[in-house]
Parts: structure tokens; C-alpha cells; sequence
């Protein structure tokens, strides 16, 4: 049985959950049409892409028409919108496949490597953080300090094949460009597209250390910038918390700098380190693509790049489309989040 | 502390086992190529035209005759073992070789031919203007290909082009044989197939596709059956390694076996490297200037004496000696080294004086240009000397870099001042180069010449007559003629002709590569 009182919060909880997806659905919208129009602007003919410099005008011409680029632009989106509306990402014009299957193998590519960053960013990350903080001017904090200026400075192109020239040429104590040794290409059963799990999916332990081996180290290169960010972000934090009353109340009641650190100030900056750490894994989601360049990684940057210059729209809104879905849900739950562990808002 | 030294100790046993992980070396019966496959588009070869997908070609496919690749002028029968010239030359019959099937069982028969090469012309794709020299149409190709027997075919052709020609034609990858049973098994919307044979072959090559990630890898498997006679390897791998840098890391380790497209100076490093051969070979490539003589903006592109004294202003031997050492050799004409009647002679010396009393007389005087070039060595680096050698006639250069496609886009619609472009001959024969560089009759075709604004009715009118003519010595030399005349009054300025530097492992044998683009071959290769 339900009262008028009960009803209210079901009710409330649907307008909730549709105001978000109404959120979701006018953002994306947004997303494209904005990306649509800049794409229609650019200095590259995608026909001619297409056809070749060498083809014939008639050939030309005949591309311009079954790709609909005499039509007025807004013709054009609409039929993209409408496409898009039931579920037809398009045929990509530069690999000759549907957007849909290049982007399945896209994404767990770069969703494996962004992952793996962003964990041993959020490591290295708070562990600086905490030691610098623990002991501001100390040792800890000036290499944590080192490690900002380094990691947002450092060309991630040059880094990443300096790591390629000691560890896999010079050493060769790891495995070089792509995600898996040839050796392999065939044992491992790909379902996924994760190919850590889906090596130990498939029992093998061979192909599954040599997947790690080769994700080593672009998950170091990313791992640097990400890093120097949730250091920063989360030492300043831990800093200002340091100085504020309580911690010194704490202090003065004997509690140890490491008690006041791991047990007062930690737990109250988890609301802006949250944050950081989901502004860094967007980044890393949205394309390492000089880091995919440099090891060959098949993954969304690159992908979306090669699209750019080839004004391959259906490639370019499909990925754009993907990845504003993923970023409205991923700051949703951010916010969510944020919302459900600070005690003040309960 | 407790929990930080267990994540320690989680991290470094990650990495404990990724070490471990790691191994080189490809697999015995396993090529591995390291390039770049990022340009391909459709491996039919009705439609594929990049050089990607055009090499991919003359392994998977086989054509009626092809070019010898140590011979390039010599053609070989191969999927005809024979044919017969009409007295009025214009027409052909092709005899089949007798026995030879596609890598499905099916027998390569008069029908598969006609199929082959009809869809081609009716597909219009990237390719199809090579057929359309023939006086092939969509609407007419049928008329011109007819089955005469069981093993024979008849090839006829409307316009005016002698045979020698045609038999040329025949060697470009659009005249692939492609299994009409198979393609049309696949068709769609009446595609003739061109949906299922973007990603997969159906071929008599020696090889077969057995996977294409796009972007990613390529990978043949060889094919028993093959007329061409079956592959020395199992299969081959072409990885997708876009950088240039990683491609040589990977040779150089022995994670590859061949890499191609390395840089002047990955290439110097790697000379003398136990484990690896830089090998050179002859290339079509040639590298020009163009200057846009219907560019309204700048009034000065189109005079003549700027064009006069551009190519003065080429340090041809420093680019070619110092700047590109080894990729590059000077060769001023725009048929390449290799090419039947191609000028051997290179007039033109880097003069800043003379080029400086050209200008001075025609009263051509603070001159600035626009020079659109692709950002990517060789060009960037050519485009630097330009800028200084031009400079010291009072020519300012504005060098402005772009990528590949943004730059087409610019001739293409004769927006842009003077470039720095590339171009590989389509098929083995100067008309390929001549139809391009000499004809425009402003008739709606854009040729390269119509791109750069040169009218030029009666050196059109040459080269049709140079492409009609039955006598191979008479063709050659009227493409002498039309060659000095393009380089002495055009606004091209031919520069260099590419040398192709390939880096192969010392323990790979039998790799074959011709003169043309799509000359390349791993059939006969042993590791």
C-alpha cells in the first residue's frame, strides 16, 4: 500500500535519474554538434582523402556524392543524428569498418593502459604527498616537488622513447613497441580486448607476463605526469588541513605527526583528491596519444588523431560521442561520490 | 608503514614478473615487418590505392602479365601464358595458363578476368582512371572484354593508345585477378563484393590475408596452391609501428625482421650494426617543386621568369649529398632513372647569380611566397635549403608545414602559392607521369598541370601522340622531347628521384623490391 507520502520519494527518485539522463543526453547533443560544425570547417577535403590525389575527377565527384558532402550541413547532421539514434555509429571512411568495431578495440586498449596508470599514479601520488607533507622543506617534499616540475615538463615523446632505448634495446629487460610478443598472437583467445585479463582467461601464463612486460612502460610514461599531479594537488591539501586548528589541538595532545596525517588530515582532503584523481583519469581515458605514437598502441588517441587528419567525421563524432558519454558519467559518479562521503552534506 | 611496504612489495612483484615476460626474436617461419599501415583503406584492388594496400597487392593477387622486378621493362606472362596483338591494334587475346587456380580451389577462367577487371571500371574507386585511359566507361566496359573460350579472353580498347601500352597497363594492381565466385558469393547492394574484399583477398598470389586489424597488424599466410609457386615462409606479420624511432628499436633488436621508412639519421646509426643491412633500392619516387600559376593572389607565380629562376635556386648536390644522404639522387626530368626514355642529364646547377639576372630582367622584385610542405622529413629539411638559397636571390620563402591531407586539399583547389610535392608513377609506362605532369586542356580533368595553372593544348596534343605510337623507339623519343620542354619551361622544378632505404635483419634472404611502389614481394624470402 502506498500513500501519497510514500509515493513521494519513488517519485522524486525517477525525476532524479531522468533529469540525469536528460543531463547526459542535451551534453552529448551539445558535444556534437559543436564537434560536427568544427569538423565542417576544416582545411582537409575528406573526399579527397577518400579517393586519393590521384583519382580522377569523376571519381572525385563520385565520392563527394555517396559520402552526402554536397548536402547543407545541416542535413548532414541530422542525418548523423538520426543514424546515431538508432544505435548505427557509421562506417568509418579511412578504415573501411563500422565505428562501432574499431572503437571496441580502441577502447579496452586504452581503458587497460589508463587504468593501470591512473593505480600507480594514486600510489606514487599519495605516497609523496604524505611524506612531503609530513615533513614540509625535508627531503620527501623536494623530491616531491622535483617530481611536479619534472612530470608536467618533461615531452612525454622523448621520455617514453628513452625508456624504450634503456629497457628494451640497451637492458633488455622489457618488451618494446605493441601489446604483445608476435610469439602470441595467436595463443590468446582476445574476447575482451583487456588482453592482461583475457590471457589469464585463457591460462596462459607465458602470454599473460608478456602482456605486462610491454604495458610496463607506458603505464611508467603516463604514470609520471598523473602522478606529479595527485602529489601536488594532494600535498597543498594535506598542508592547509596541517595548519588548521584542530590538527594543532591534536599536536598538543601529544598525537604524532604520522597519526595526525593517516587519521585527521587524509581522510578530509578524500573529497579534492577524489576529484583529481578522477580529473586525471579522464586525461589519461581521452587519449596518451604521443604515448600510443611512441609504443604502438592501438588505443583511442591515436585512433582519433589518424580520424583528424584524415576529416574522417564518422570516426570523429563516433569517438567524440564515446568519449563525452564517458565523461558525463564519470563526473556524475564523481559528484555522487564526492556528495556521499562528506559528512557535511548528510 | 605496514601498508606502504606491501604496496611496495605489490609493485615490485609486478614488475618481477613483467621482467620475466619479456622476450626477442621473432618466430623461425614468421616475417615480421615493421611500418607504418595507418594509409590503408580497402585491400580490393579496385579500390586500394595506398602503398600500404597496392604492396599488399602483388602478393595476394596475380595479374595476366606483370613487370619483372630486376627487369622492370621486361613484362612477364603470368596468369596469361600467352597473347596475340590484332593487326589493327586494338585489340588483344590472352591464352590462360593452363592449370593455374585461385588459393579457394576454384579455377582462374576467362569469366574471373572479365569480372576482375569490368568491376574495376564500374566501382570508379581511386584506381579506376588507369582503366579509363583505355576509353574504358562504366557504361561501355563490357562491350570491350569478351570470353572467346575456355581459356581464352579478349581484351578490346576504344581510345587511341598502341599496345605496348595497354600491356603495361595490365601490370598496375587494379588489373588484379579476383575470384568471381568468391567476391560474388559476398556481394551486397551489388558491390561486386567491394564490402567483403576491403578485408579479405580472394587471390591466386602467394600469399592469402588471414587477418587485418586496421591500425594495428596485417598478416599473410602463405598460399600451397599458387601458380606463383608457394612461399618459402608460413606467414608474414606487417605491424603497424608508426614511429619511426620504435620501428628502428625494433629491427635493431631482432623484434623485426624488415623496417622500412627510417629517418636519415636512424639510418646512419644503424649502418654498420652487427645484425642489420641498410639495403638501398632504386625508387620511382621523385620529389618536385610546384609553383601556381593560377594563383590570382600573387601575381608573380605566374610569370614565367620566376619559375626560370627557381630552378636555379635548387642546391641540388648539397640536399642530395649532404642534407638526405643516400635517400636521394639530383634527377631534373620528370620521367624517373629506370624509366624507358627518361633524361639521364641534369642542366640545372644552383646559380644565385643567374637566377638573380633573371628576376632583375623581368623586373620581378621584392617576390614573397607561400610554400606548402607536408611536416615530414624529407620535406621539412628541403624546404629549410629552399629558404636560405632563395633568400640570397631576394626571394622570401614562408615555409608553411602542414600534414599530408591539409596539403592535397590546398592544390587540389589551387589555393595554395608554390609546394613541395611527391609523385610515383601509377603504372610502368611514361604515360603514367606524362598524362600528369604533361597535359592540360583546362577540360575539367585535374592534372597536375591544370594544379600548378599551365595551359598547355599543343605539349597535350605531344603527348597523346607519344602514348598512340606503335614504335617503342618513336614513343621514347618524343618523350624526350616533352620531358625537355616541361623541365626548361613549366612551373615544376623536378629535384630529386628517392632511393628506398630498407633496414632488413642479416639473416633475412630473398626479399624482392622493384622500381615501382607496389613492387614488393615476400614470396622467395627465407629467414
Amino acid at each position: 500500500m502506498s500513500t501519497a507520502r510514500g509515493r513521494k520519494p519513488l517519485r522524486r527518485f525517477f525525476s532524479v535519474i531522468g533529469g540525469s539522463v536528460l543531463t547526459l543526453v542535451a551534453t552529448v547533443f551539445a558535444l556534437l554538434l559543436i564537434t560536427f560544425f568544427l569538423n565542417s570547417r576544416s582545411p582537409i577535403d575528406p573526399a579527397l582523402a577518400v579517393a586519393g590525389d590521384h583519382a580522377s575527377q569523376a571519381t572525385y565527384r563520385q565520392t563527394r556524392l555517396q559520402l552526402g558532402l554536397d548536402d547543407p550541413i545541416a542535413v548532414q547532421f541530422a542525418r548523423y543524428v538520426g543514424r546515431l539514434a538508432r544505435g548505427d555509429l557509421g562506417i568509418s571512411r579511412s578504415t573501411g569498418q563500422s565505428v562501432a568495431s574499431d572503437l571496441s578495440r580502441a577502447f579496452p586498449a586504452t581503458i587497460e593502459l589508463a587504468t593501470l596508470a591512473l593505480l600507480l599514479s594514486t600510489i606514487v601520488g599519495l605516497a609523496l604527498a604524505l611524506a612531503a607533507a609530513s615533513r614540509p622543506g625535508g627531503f620527501w617534499d623536494s623530491v616531491s616537488r622535483a617530481l611536479s616540475l619534472v612530470g608536467t615538463s618533461v615531452p612525454v615523446f622523448w621520455f617514453g622513447l628513452l625508456l624504450l632505448a634503456l629497457f628494451y634495446a640497451r637492458l633488455k629487460l622489457l618488451g618494446g613497441p605493441g601489446r604483445l610478443d608476435d610469439v602470441y598472437q595467436y595463443t590468446v583467445n582476445i574476447k575482451t580486448g583487456f588482453l592482461l585479463f583475457d590471457a589469464l582467461r585463457s591460462g596462459q601464463a607465458g602470454a599473460f607476463r608478456n602482456a605486462l612486460s610491454h604495458i610496463v612502460l607506458p603505464v611508467a610514461v603516463l604514470a609520471l605526469d598523473g602522478s606529479a599531479r595527485i602529489s601536488r594537488i594532494t600535498r597543498s591539501s594535506l598542508l592547509d588541513e596541517l595548519s588548521k586548528e584542530y590538527a594543532t589541538f591534536a599536536r598538543s595532545k601529544g598525537a604524532t605527526q604520522r597519526r595526525i596525517l593517516l587519521r585527521h588530515a587524509l581522510p578530509n582532503v578524500r573529497g579534492s583528491t577524489i576529484i583529481v584523481v578522477a580529473l586525471t583519469y579522464l586525461d589519461l581515458l581521452e587519449g596518451a596519444v604521443l604515448t600510443e605514437t611512441v609504443f604502438s598502441w592501438p588505443g583511442v588517441g591515436r585512433y582519433l588523431t589518424t580520424a583528424l587528419f584524415a576529416a574522417d567525421s564518422p570516426a570523429i563524432l563516433g569517438t567524440t560521442f564515446a568519449l563525452g558519454v564517458l565523461f558525463v558519467l564519470i563526473n556524475a559518479t564523481v559528484d555522487s561520490l564526492v556528495k556521499l562521503i562528506d559528512p557535511r552534506l548528510k | 608503514m605496514k601498508r606502504f611496504s606491501l604496496l611496495v612489495g605489490a609493485v615490485s612483484l609486478v614488475l618481477f614478473v613483467a621482467i620475466s615476460g619479456a622476450s626477442a626474436a621473432t618466430p623461425q617461419n614468421i616475417l615480421v615487418v615493421a611500418q607504418s599501415i595507418d594509409d590503408a583503406v580497402s585491400f580490393d584492388p579496385a579500390e586500394g590505392y595506398e602503398l600500404t594496400t597496392v604492396q599488399s597487392f602483388n602478393n595476394i593477387y596475380q595479374r595476366l602479365v606483370q613487370s619483372n622486378p630486376a627487369k622492370p621493362t621486361e613484362l612477364v606472362p603470368t596468369l596469361a601464358s600467352s597473347w596475340k596483338i590484332a593487326s589493327d591494334g586494338k585489340s588483344i587475346v590472352f591464352e590462360l595458363k593452363s592449370g593455374a587456380s585461385f588459393s579457394s580451389g576454384n579455377p582462374v577462367r576467362p569469366e574471373d578476368v572479365i569480372f576482375s577487371l569490368s568491376r574495376a571500371v564500374k566501382l570508379n574507386k581511386s584506381p579506376a582512371f588507369i582503366l579509363n585511359s583505355l576509353g574504358w566507361t562504366a557504361e561501355n566496359v563490357d562491350s570491350f572484354l569478351a570470353k572467346v573460350d575456355e581459356r581464352h579472353v579478349s581484351l578490346k580498347w576504344g581510345a587511341n593508345v598502341g599496345p605496348s601500352f595497354v600491356l603495361n597497363l595490365l601490370t598496375a594492381p587494379i588489373a588484379s585477378i579476383v575470384d568471381q565466385k568468391i567476391a560474388q558469393s559476398h556481394e551486397q547492394a551489388g558491390d561486386f563484393g567491394n564490402g567483403y574484399l576491403k578485408t579479405n583477398s580472394a587471390g591466386s598470389g602467394s600469399f592469402v590475408i588471414k587477418s587485418y586489424v586496421p591500425h594495428d597488424s596485417l598478416v599473410f599466410d602463405a598460399n600451397p596452391t599458387s601458380p606463383a609457386g608457394k612461399a618459402k615462409l608460413q606467414s608474414v606479420i606487417i605491424k603497424n609501428v608508426a614511429d619511426p624511432a620504435a620501428r628502428r628499436l625494433l629491427v635493431e633488436q631482432g623484434d623485426a625482421d624488415i623496417a622500412r621508412d627510417l629517418g636519415t639519421d636512424q639510418i646512419a646509426a644503424l649502418k654498420g650494426k652487427a645484425g642489420v643491412s641498410v639495403v638501398p633500392f632504386a625508387s620511382a619516387q621523385q620529389d618536385y617543386i610546384i609553383i601556381n600559376a593560377a594563383n590570382e593572389g600573387n601575381p608573380a607565380l605566374k610569370n614565367p621568369a620566376l619559375w626560370q629562376a627557381a630552378r636555379y635556386l635548387v642546391d641540388y648536390d648539397g640536399i642530395a649529398t649532404k642534407l638526405l644522404s643516400g635517400q636521394v639522387s639530383v634527377h631534373q626530368a620528370f620521367l624517373p632513372n629506370g624509366f624507358p626514355g627518361a633524361l639521364a642529364d641534369n642542366p640545372y646547377k644552383l646559380d644565385v647569380a643567374k637566377a638573380k639576372g633573371i628576376l632583375a630582367k623581368a623586373g620581378l622584385k621584392d617576390v614573397s611566397i607561400t610554400l606548402s610542405v607536408f611536416n615530414q622529413p624529407p620535406f621539412t629539411d628541403i624546404a629549410q635549403s629552399l629558404q636560405s638559397t632563395f633568400a640570397q636571390a631576394g626571394i622570401k620563402l614562408v615555409v608553411q608545414p602542414s600534414i599530408t591531407s591539409e596539403v592535397y586539399s590546398k592544390i587540389r583547389s589551387r589555393t595554395y602559392e608554390a609546394a613541395i610535392l611527391f609523385w610515383i608513377p601509377d603504372y610502368f609506362d611514361a604515360h603514367s607521369n606524362a598524362s600528369a605532369f604533361a597535359v592540360n586542356r583546362d577540360d575539367g580533368s585535374k592534372t597536375v598541370a591544370w594544379r600548378a595553372g599551365w595551359s598547355i593544348s599543343k605539349l597535350s596534343d605531344k603527348t597523346d601522340a607519344a602514348v598512340a605510337a606503335k614504335d617503342p623507339a618513336a614513343r621514347a623519343k618524343l618523350y624526350g622531347e616533352i620531358q625537355r620542354e616541361v623541365q626548361s619551361s613549366s612551373p615544376f622544378v623536378f629535384a630529386f628521384q628517392s632511393t628506398d632505404q630498407v633496414v632488413l635483419r642479416s639473416n633475412v634472404k630473398g626479399y624482392v623490391q622493384g622500381i615501382n611502389a607496389d613492387q614488393v614481394y615476400y614470396a622467395s624470402v627465407t629467414k
